[in-house]
């Protein structure tokens, strides 16, 4: 599984959900889903989340330990 | 990201309001042969309506949604390939069921009744796998 912390960065960042959704292009229930690990992102998607919190996409998602 | 990796081809959004609209004048006709209204072939009216019927169904599961993503499309391809699965173990099934029921192979289900059934299952799909992203 990957895990990741869009939800610190969103909070950080102080975007809402639907702010996010909204600037890479997304509902925000993929959001949602993405926050609560029961989506994986395609590379795309990752990339433009990278861009919108100014991070590495291995900053934001990890592999857990069992990958 | 290349275009078919990137989305289905689906129509616009305002295909939607075809769809019902077609779905509204078929239960018109129907309604309209039931009370005797027009005079039509009963195989006839039931052959026109389930034909118009399923392009009605077929417009509504190709038109895209307000918002169209990644999950959006996964889930489409989810409920098609669940829906394709649902009609071959139908297809597979039901005959047997009818052998042990009434001794017979023969169904009088036909094409339109299956892709119908098919298409309610998709929509169904569709709805408790959004529900549950």
């Amino acid at each position: 599984m990957v895990k990741n912390t869009i939800k610190v960065e969103r909070a950080i960042k102080n975007l809402t959900q639907e702010e996010l959704a909204k600037l890479i292009s997304v509902s925000r229930q993929t959001i949602n889903s993405i926050e609560k690990n029961r989506y994986i992102p395609s590379t795309i998607l990752a990339l433009k989340l990278s861009k919108v919190f100014g991070k590495n996409v291995n900053e934001i998602f990890e592999l857990e330990s069992d990958d | 990201m290349n275009q078919i990796q990137k989305e289905l081809n689906l129509l616009p959004e305002n295909f939607k309001k075809i769809a019902f609209l077609i779905m509204l004048l078929t239960v018109l006709f129907i309604s309209l042969s039931i009370f005797k209204v027009i005079e039509i072939d009963n195989r006839l009216v039931k052959k026109i309506a389930g034909s118009t019927f399923l392009l009605s169904l077929l417009i509504l599961s190709i038109t895209r949604n307000k918002i169209e993503d990644e999950l959006t499309l996964k889930i489409r391809v989810k409920a098609y390939a669940a829906s394709f699965i649902y009609g071959v173990s139908v297809t597979i099934v039901f005959p047997l069921i009818n052998l042990i029921l009434k001794g017979s192979f023969e169904s009088k289900k036909g094409v339109h009744e299956l892709l119908i059934s098919m298409f309610i299952f998709y929509f169904i799909m569709i709805f408790l796998m959004k529900k549950n992203r």
